[in-house]
């Protein structure tokens, strides 16, 4: 309690001596232009006005003397004039191209980039708001540094992965992501509407620790647009509309070369030619088949403005994509509807809300894998049409798991339904001066229903997903007791499920400077977390008709509900923790911050629930001191910060040993379910920890040349790992894991650099160049004891393990053999020293690592390292430009260093081939790349470099051309102003990699990152829109 | 609004905040509608609950189909490509060593259903009610199952008894010798032999004679012929199990049950499953597996040609007249060729090898398909110990502690039931004719390897096979590593 007496003693304001009277003047900008809606303020109270159209203003203050107004307007230099007696004040506003000054929202409390200690990287609402992308998290990509992107998948809706400098653990490596101090995961930023994002705050270092137990990923911080006091109504209507179609195409073998090529590789073994006739033209293009254009649409209103009390902000939206594969069946839609309110209450109180709805429905196809719809068409037989001459579509029978993936795409009815309301509700009272007291409750719920429906079908003999018994699509019969048989028809999946999270956070934020050099900034708070979860689903039979319009569980027609099934989950977690940070800073120019947060956590067991997570940051803004005599350098700072924080991303009561394993068996015919431990329990679980040292420099060079530079090392330590245990602690039947234990070290460590140069914004032609990179290097340090190595993705089919977690190398990195060309001749394969078994002319030859003269294919001692899936650099340029009404930008991604696995190629004797296969070696000097082509037992299929590509690429994101009507025209129709724009996304990939595309995400995790299973590609979407001011 | 009281407010938040972090209880949440594995055992059903899961390990057994059949001369590893189940290739080339994924899984299925059967034992004092002495024995049979697949692939293997190992206990427990795991195993199918009911009305759950037939199975290979023979003959002599009369319905789902299945694994067709996880699967992943590649054609189903049958086999039969080459073994090509449509049957050959011969005891059919995917769903139940096994391991036993009258009336009623002419043999030929009639009747069930192995006939029988290495199989390479480094490797690798 001793805090309250220390907080009410800060409470006693008292001014008794004053002279009130009243300031006009007018605000303009550098440019000599008036600045409508400019705020002004007498500082230190809520007293403000806004300036009228012609930038006039009138404000009342209680002591002429001794009041301080501050002029701010968004994008200019905010500035703050003592009165001094005077009454009038006119004031020019300059630019804020220094960026210095800007605000930075910051955890718990707003800082600017001049006095941050952190590294952070920012982008403006607009920039994200330009690039027309579904989702906020793709407008990332290439605009900062430290930060990689990388789309899961191209299918609209698609997630993508955010790796803040590098994979840092085993597990969920996403960062903390908090949309107006909201909570949201990855997944979930598919409800934010990218046109009402205001700004992009990225905490990279070990500031970030604020957020404790959950910040060793880094966080992101996104604010959402607000209005502004005593400002007029803005209303903005934008919309666009565009066609996608894939950028990139496969070269695939067509239907002639496929039989040369086919009859060649039975041939070779001696086995009949499948081909009597090789003319059989081009076949058919599957490709062609499946993909093809598809519509984009973005509308969007929002209105934003404020009254003497109350702000407000509301936007509404609607956006659709379909699927450049399976247009419609592959679609997404969001409706979403946004209020950002704030009420000045009294003179002290202000209550900030929130609210955002949306409304997503998502269709999805099989993707990333085998079996998926791409999949099927890489491998497709060009010989086969895709329907046969009775209309029904092609078997493709000759490879089991190859479906004819047009029919596939017909036979898939899937659609989630995500509602979800978002927001806040916040209480700030401010104190006096120097206290603010924050409360809030933030709130997330959605419910997600998903409905699929399985007809029945038939995709020829032996193909896995068949579910009829046989063309004639009959259902196939279940025996559900001694000769008692029911049929087994269509079925349909449903799940309802859904998900709250409540937090209450409260703290008190101090500022005050005293004797005018000390600055002292303190935040003490708590906050509380609880999310829940739950869902039940069910599965029915025998939908009538085999047809989708009775596709739900209502219409079931199974005989006694005999094959019905029904499911359901629960769960419940919690955070519990304080934080503190207290900032001092001397004379502007000596920055220190401490920061220290416990957490608590359900994750964990009693034995290590709570969890401490100091920082300390400085910053000395060198520019500052007398002794800095560089002219051309207007600003110059240097931070360092060195943090402890968390990670607490595993499953619920990992802690303890729960009878969840799978104990089935069968008596008397019948499935019995019993019981079965599943994951083996440890008490002494705790979270994981990163400590990351920061060291960095910001330069600002003349008004407009800003240079952003960072060096981390960043260490992970206790990694939360499910590594594989012995044998022998009987985890590893059915159902049942390894514990969740703590081992393991990782460390990331790079550099980032981010340049920025901003032309004369006086001058007609006004251009903006921002440059960042980021060097980065990934290190296992330590596995947990007795395991060599974590076995990470499979290659092929029923082959290896390709990726590895393992001392010394990056994470996931690609493991197999090193090749040495082709074995040309049988005198080759007699006269090497290196024993090859099996080998024979224009089989692959295998590196002899470790020496011994012959290669081993039943152990790791020729194996080694053979790529990794971490860019060593990522680049990103954004250029932009104005030249009178025309305005352009480009937004350039570039990765190198990085490799691929090509794994999308079925390995069996009739799938189709790329052509590079064309380039096979046919005999003596026919090639030393490409190995024979054969049924014959060979070793080429061992997951070697052969199957590794170079993943570099660049990548010309967005480019856009605006031209904004002159005011004449646009106040005809009453509108401030009108701007219309094309725009291309994906416009030109630069890359040798063969697949689909180079920039592929990790769907199965950081060990499966880099594995191309026919990834859904991003469209190249070409686009046309406008967007009205009122 | 002047006597708006913010601060009142702002205390009583601040102190219910601040209140509740203090309270740490908040984060003592339980989990919803799931039991603890430390507090169970509190009701008769937890058995038997419990048990189910330890029977569910036996499901496993498809793959000693693979491995007795693949590492002996009785077939190869077949499958789509020589990297389809690697393991499996380079144990058909006798080239395994110490890391090897199928030898692994026998590893690790094995000591789970030992671990799932300790959970039940070392709870067996928590409550008496009726019938806990059958839970506890069909508990004990399957845990000396489990100890005897272990000793039999790896010999020396650790013992852990009537517990669960603690994470810190992995890396302290030693192998024990094998004659200590054979004694344990011994101990524990003694026990289940007499206190197991001799009829158990639920199909697929052990009895008595199961135990007895396990037991002097164990002993056989022990070569403890004696205790083996008057264990083996309490089992004949019950009465409860005959040869069926044609030996070619040994392994139709419809036949299922018959008199011949001493123990038999069971296996559902009404699950699916995934190739992700095969111990997870209700059905036998050896039926489809063992399927002919891409079949197109009557009576048969398209699989994975996994597990085919040499010419070695084929040829070995002593005569064309025979059935059970045909029941055992089939010809593909000619196969085709003697249905009314041959043209309008196909099938490929897959690349991990080719023999023309596919076994035709355990191989996909149609009329016997599981639910989708049915490669994986096979309702074919696994017959670990057959009656004419029973009777061959009898006559083997009597044979070798000098009673070859018993052996041959044993012996003679397996080859009847075929019309083959009985034998008259006595001592070693009569051993040989046994060790031969093994391989007629029993091969393609996964016996073969570990028959060669027990009788000495491995490694003239093998090729690749070393004296003195291949016996037994390595222990993984990383479950030593995992259990602390502190075993030794088998002899030769």
């Amino acid at each position: 309690m001793r805090y309250l007496f220390f907080l009410a003693s800060f409470m006693i304001w008292g001014n008794t001596f004053c002279q009130e009277g009243t300031i006009t003047g007018q605000v303009k900008g550098s440019d000599g232009f008036t600045i409508p809606g400019a705020s002004v303020i007498v500082k230190g109270t809520t007293n403000g006005v806004a300036t009228d159209i012609d930038g006039n203003y009138l404000i009342k203050v209680s002591d002429l003397k001794t009041a301080i107004l501050k002029f701010s307007y968004l994008g200019y230099a905010t500035q703050e004039i003592a009165v001094a007696g005077r009454k009038k004040i006119d004031i020019v506003l300059k630019e804020a191209s220094k960026e210095i000054d800007e605000v930075v929202v910051v955890g718990y409390g707003t800082s600017t980039k001049k006095t941050l200690t952190g590294a952070t990287s920012q982008v403006g609402g607009e920039e994200v708001e330009k690039l027309n992308v579904a989702r906020v998290d793709q407008a990332l990509q290439g605009q900062v540094s430290g930060v990689a992107i990388n789309t899961n998948s191209g299918s609209p809706g698609g997630a993508s992965s955010i790796r803040i400098r590098g994979l840092s653990t085993f597990g969920d490596n996403d960062p903390l992501i908090l949309v107006d101090g909201v909570v949201y995961d990855s997944e979930g930023l598919n409800a934010l509407n990218p046109n009402d994002i205001a700004s992009v705050n990225v905490l990279k270092d070990a500031t970030a620790g604020i957020y404790g137990v959950r910040a060793a990923n880094g966080v992101i911080i996104i604010e959402t647009k607000k209005g502004a006091l005593n400002s007029a109504p803005k209303v903005e209507f934008s919309s666009y509309l565009g066609v996608q179609n894939t950028a990139r195409r496969l070269d695939l073998l067509n239907a002639t070369e496929y039989a040369v090529i086919k009859n060649e590789i039975f041939g070779s073994a001696g086995d009949a030619i499948p081909f009597g006739n090789t003319s059989i033209g081009e076949g058919t293009d599957w490709q062609d088949e499946v993909f093809q254009s598809a519509l984009i649409q973005n509308y969007n209103f929002s209105v934003l403005g404020g009254n003497k009390n109350s702000t407000y902000s509301a936007g509404a939206s609607y956006f659709t994509q379909d699927g450049i594969v399976g247009g419609d069946k592959s679609n997404f839609e969001r409706i979403n509807a946004r209020l950002n309110l704030g009420n000045q209450l009294n003179d002290k109180v202000k209550l900030n809300s929130v609210i955002l709805y949306t409304n997503e429905k998502r269709r999805a196809l099989p993707e990333n894998g085998i079996g998926s719809v791409l999949y099927n068409t890489i491998n497709a037989f060009p010989n086969e049409s895709v329907k046969t001459a009775d209309g029904n579509y092609s078997y493709l029978e000759e490879v089991s798991d190859i479906i004819n993936p047009l029919a596939q795409i017909e036979n898939s009815q899937n659609q989630a339904i995500v509602n979800k309301i978002v927001g806040k509700e916040e209480l700030v009272f401010e104190i006096n001066d120097n206290f603010t007291f924050t409360n809030r409750l933030n709130y997330n719920y959605a419910s997600v229903d998903f409905k699929a429906f399985s007809p029945l079908v038939w995709y020829g003999q032996g193909k896995a997903q068949n579910t009829a018994l046989n063309a004639n699509l009959d259902p196939t019969r279940v025996e559900i007791a001694d000769s008692v048989f029911i049929d087994r028809g269509a079925s349909v999946f449903e799940s309802r499920s859904t998900f709250v999270d409540l937090n209450g956070e409260s703290y008190l934020n101090y500022d005050r400077i005293f004797n005018e050099d000390h600055s002292v900034k303190g935040t003490i708070g708590v906050s509380v977390f609880q999310r829940t979860g739950n869902q039940l689903n069910g599965s029915a039979f025998n939908i009538p008709g085999n047809s989708v319009d009775f596709a739900d569980i209502s219409a079931n027609l199974a005989p006694g509900g005999f094959l019905n099934n029904t499911g359901s989950f629960e769960f419940e977690e919690r955070l519990l923790s304080t934080f503190f940070r207290g900032e001092y800073g001397f004379k502007g120019k000596y920055l220190g911050s401490v920061i220290i947060r416990r957490d608590g956590s359900s994750k964990f067991g009693p034995n290590n629930r709570f969890g401490t997570f100091p920082t300390v940051s400085a910053a000395w803004l060198i520019s500052e001191e007398e002794f800095f005599k560089f002219e051309k350098i207007t600003f110059a700072k240097l931070r360092g910060s060195y943090g402890v924080s968390g990670n607490d991303q595993i499953q619920n009561f990992a802690y303890r040993a729960q009878l969840d394993g799978e104990g089935v068996y069968v008596f008397d015919d019948v499935i019995v379910q019993g019981v079965a431990i599943g994951r083996a329990s440890n008490p002494d679980l705790k979270w994981e920890s990163t400590r990351q040292f920061n060291l960095g420099l910001d330069l600002v060079i003349g008004d407009n040349f800003n240079i952003t530079t960072n060096y981390f090392i960043k260490n992970t330590k206790d990694l939360l790992f499910q590594p594989e245990v012995s044998g022998i602690l009987g985890t590893t039947g059915p159902g049942g894991q390894s514990p969740i234990v703590n081992a393991g070290d990782v460390s990331n460590k790079g550099i980032e650099l981010e340049l920025a140069y901003y032309s004369d914004r006086n001058k007609e032609l006004k251009y903006a160049i921002n440059f960042n990179t980021t060097y980065l290097r990934n290190e296992v340090l330590k596995t947990p004891d007795g395991v060599e190595f974590i076995p990470g993705a499979a290659f092929g089919v029923g082959g290896g393990v390709a990726t590895r977690f393992e001392e010394g190398f990056a994470i996931g990195y690609f493991h197999g053999f090193e090749t040495d060309g082709i074995f040309q001749s049988q005198e080759e394969i007699d006269n090497a020293t290196v024993v090859q078994e099996g080998a024979k002319p224009g089989d692959i030859r295998y590196v002899d690592q470790n020496g011994d003269g012959v290669i081993s294919f039943n152990d790791d001692s020729d194996r080694k390292e053979i790529g990794s899936a971490i860019p060593d650099f990522t680049f990103g340029l954004n250029l932009s430009a104005e030249y009178k009404n025309f305005d352009f930008s480009m937004n350039v991604f570039a990765a190198v260093g990085q490799e691929i696995i090509r794994n999308y190629e079925r390995q069996q004797p009739f799938a189709n081939q790329l052509d590079y296969v064309i380039d096979r070696w046919v005999g003596t000097g026919t090639s030393n790349d490409n190995p024979r082509l054969t049924t014959e037992a060979n070793r080429n299929g061992e997951f070697s470099d052969y199957f590794v590509e170079n993943g570099a690429f660049m990548r010309i994101k967005n480019i856009q051309l605006g031209y904004t009507l002159p005011e004449k025209l646009s106040k005809k129709i009453k509108s401030n102003s009108i701007r219309l724009y094309v725009s291309v996304n994906n416009l030109l990939t630069v890359t040798q990699y063969r697949g689909f595309d180079p920039e592929i995400g990790s769907v199965g995790g950081a060990l499966a990152a880099g594995v191309d299973y026919g990834f859904y590609p991003q469209a190249r979407t070409v686009m046309g829109g406008f967007n009205f001011k009122f | 609004m002047r006597k708006f009281n913010y601060k009142n407010i702002g205390i009583v938040l601040v102190a219910m905040l601040f209140s509740l972090t203090a309270c740490e209880k908040f984060l003592d949440l339980e989990p919803p509608f799931s039991q603890d594995a430390d507090n169970y055992f509190t009701e008769p059903s937890h058995y038997e609950l419990a048990l189910i899961g330890a029977y569910d390990l036996l499901q496993g057994s498809f793959i000693n189909l693979w491995i007795g059949e693949i590492a002996s001369d009785n077939a190869i590893a077949g499958g789509e490509s020589v990297t389809d189940s690697q393991g499996l290739h380079e144990i058909e080339a006798m080239t395994h060593g110490a890391v090897n994924r199928e030898l692994r899984s026998v590893f690790q299925w094995n000591y789970a259903g030992v671990s799932r059967a300790n959970f039940i034992l070392e709870n067996r004092n928590n409550i008496n009610f009726d019938g806990k002495d059958q839970i506890l024995a069909e508990a004990t049979f399957l845990r000396g199952y489990y100890y005897f697949q272990l000793v039999k692939y790896f010999g020396e293997v650790p013992l852990i008894i009537d517990k669960r190992l603690g994470a810190d206990e992995v890396t302290e427990i030693k192998r024990s010798s094998t004659a200590d795991v054979y004694a344990q195993i011994e101990a524990d199918l003694s026990f289940a032999a007499s206190n197991l009911n001799p009829v158990n009305p639920v199909k697929g759950r052990v009895n008595k004679w199961a135990a007895l037939a396990l037991l002097g199975k164990v002993q056989l290979y022990q070569n403890k012929f004696s205790q083996s023979a008057v264990n083996l003959d309490q089992v004949i002599n019950s009465m409860q199990y005959q040869l069926i009369g044609d030996y070619r319905n040994l392994f139709l789902v419809g036949n299922e049950g018959h008199s011949e299945a001493v123990f038999d694994v069971q296996y559902s067709g009404l699950e699916g499953g995934s190739y992700d996880c095969l111990i997870c699967l209700e059905g036998n992943a050896a039926v489809g597996f063992q399927g002919i590649r891409q079949y197109t054609g009557p009576i048969y189903s398209d699989g994975n040609s996994y597990n085919l049958p040499t010419q070695d086999l084929y040829n070995s039969f002593e005569s064309a007249d025979d059935i059970r080459r045909n029941a055992t073994i089939l010809d593909i090509d000619s196969f085709i060729s003697q249905q009314p449509n041959p043209a309008n049957i196909s099938y490929a050959i897959g690349g991990g090898g080719h023999t023309g011969l596919y076994n035709n005891k355990y191989i996909k059919k149609q009329g016997e398909l599981g639910l989708p995917d049915n490669d994986l769903t096979s309702p074919v139940n696994n017959i670990v110990i057959r009656y004419a096994d029973v009777l061959l391991m009898a006559a083997e036993a009597h044979n070798r502690s000098n009673n070859d009258g018993q052996a041959l009336i044993y012996l003679n009623q397996v080859r009847s039931r075929v019309s083959l002419s009985a034998v008259s043999a006595a001592g070693q030929a009569l051993t040989d004719a046994i060790w031969a009639e093994r391989r007629y009747e029993l091969s393609g069930e996964g016996h073969r390897f570990f028959d060669l192995v027990r009788t000495g006939q491995a490694a003239s029988r093998i090729s690749g096979f070393q004296v003195g290495k291949h016996e037994l199989f390595a222990i993984p390479q990383i479950e030593i590593a995992l259990a602390g480094g502190n075993w030794s490797q088998n002899q030769g690798y």
